[in-house]
């Protein structure tokens, strides 16, 4: 499946920081506008490295898809960086 | 007995397969077995007749820092806390079949040069997952002193 949402929060301790919660499936819309673009650059990347087009797109989807459960967490000096994929 | 050797000896008793074709697939089967694979490991484990139950196959592979204030024991002023899936792990290990050809030499060079030495075109996708499936078994704890704040440091890595 792919990613639908991601949380980012930032925090420091100057500033209140801000919380995002950016919703990941909305990214579909210009990706399906700008996919016959998206192709060609990819068709001419694998094409001038000489490899499989099908094989890079297997891989990148398959990069993707595992993205979900992703999170990392950081915390230094009182700075908080906060950030989830669903 | 398993169903794998059980679907073996039914195919010979309806004739379908022969004795020594038999004799072949009962010895892969046991070879297979006895090597332990994953499939082995984690979900054939109760139905190869092991009395251990199946261990549930690690999603996320952990990664944690945490520093405490000296003798106090407070929380410090640094925490890392990391969670990949495995499945993320996989697919990037498979990246590494989208290096041309071309590079390979390139990359050979430059880790040779780092005193590593290691021929990335021998490595195959089957190696890269075998490393990520060792991982299921990984747990790396490492204590030490932050040089900044002279807190003491836990990193920990594991799978859950």
């Amino acid at each position: 499946m792919t990613p639908n949402l991601a949380i980012v929060h930032i925090h420091n301790s100057f500033w209140p920081g801000f919380r995002l919660w950016i919703p990941l499936f909305l990214l579909w819309i210009p990706l399906i506008i700008l996919s016959p673009l998206i192709f060609l650059v990819l068709l001419g990347c694998c094409l001038a490295a000489r490899i499989s087009v099908w094989r890079a797109i297997a891989v990148f989807w398959g990069l993707i898809c595992s993205l979900p459960g992703t999170g990392v967490s950081v915390n230094a000096e009182g700075n908080r960086v906060f950030l989830q994929i669903y | 007995m398993n169903d794998s050797r059980r679907q073996v000896l039914q195919m010979l008793a309806d004739g379908k397969i022969t004795a020594e074709e038999a004799e072949r697939l009962l010895s892969a089967l046991e070879s297979n077995a006895a090597t332990g694979g994953n499939g082995a490991r984690y979900a054939g484990a109760a139905s190869a007749g092991d009395a251990e139950p199946a261990k549930p196959r690690p999603k996320y592979l952990r990664v944690l820092v945490e520093s405490q204030e000296g003798e106090s024991g407070k929380n410090g002023p640094t925490s890392v806390n990391i969670r990949v899936p495995m499945r993320l792990l996989r697919a990037g290990v498979r990246l590494a079949s989208l290096i041309p050809a071309q590079a390979h030499e390139h990359l050979d060079q430059a880790l040779n040069k780092q005193g590593i030495p290691l021929t990335l075109s021998q490595i195959k996708p089957e190696n890269l997952e075998e490393l990520v499936d060792s991982l299921d078994d990984l747990t790396v704890d490492v204590t030490g002193k932050e040089s900044s704040s002279n807190a003491n440091v836990k990193v920990r890595v594991f799978s859950e």
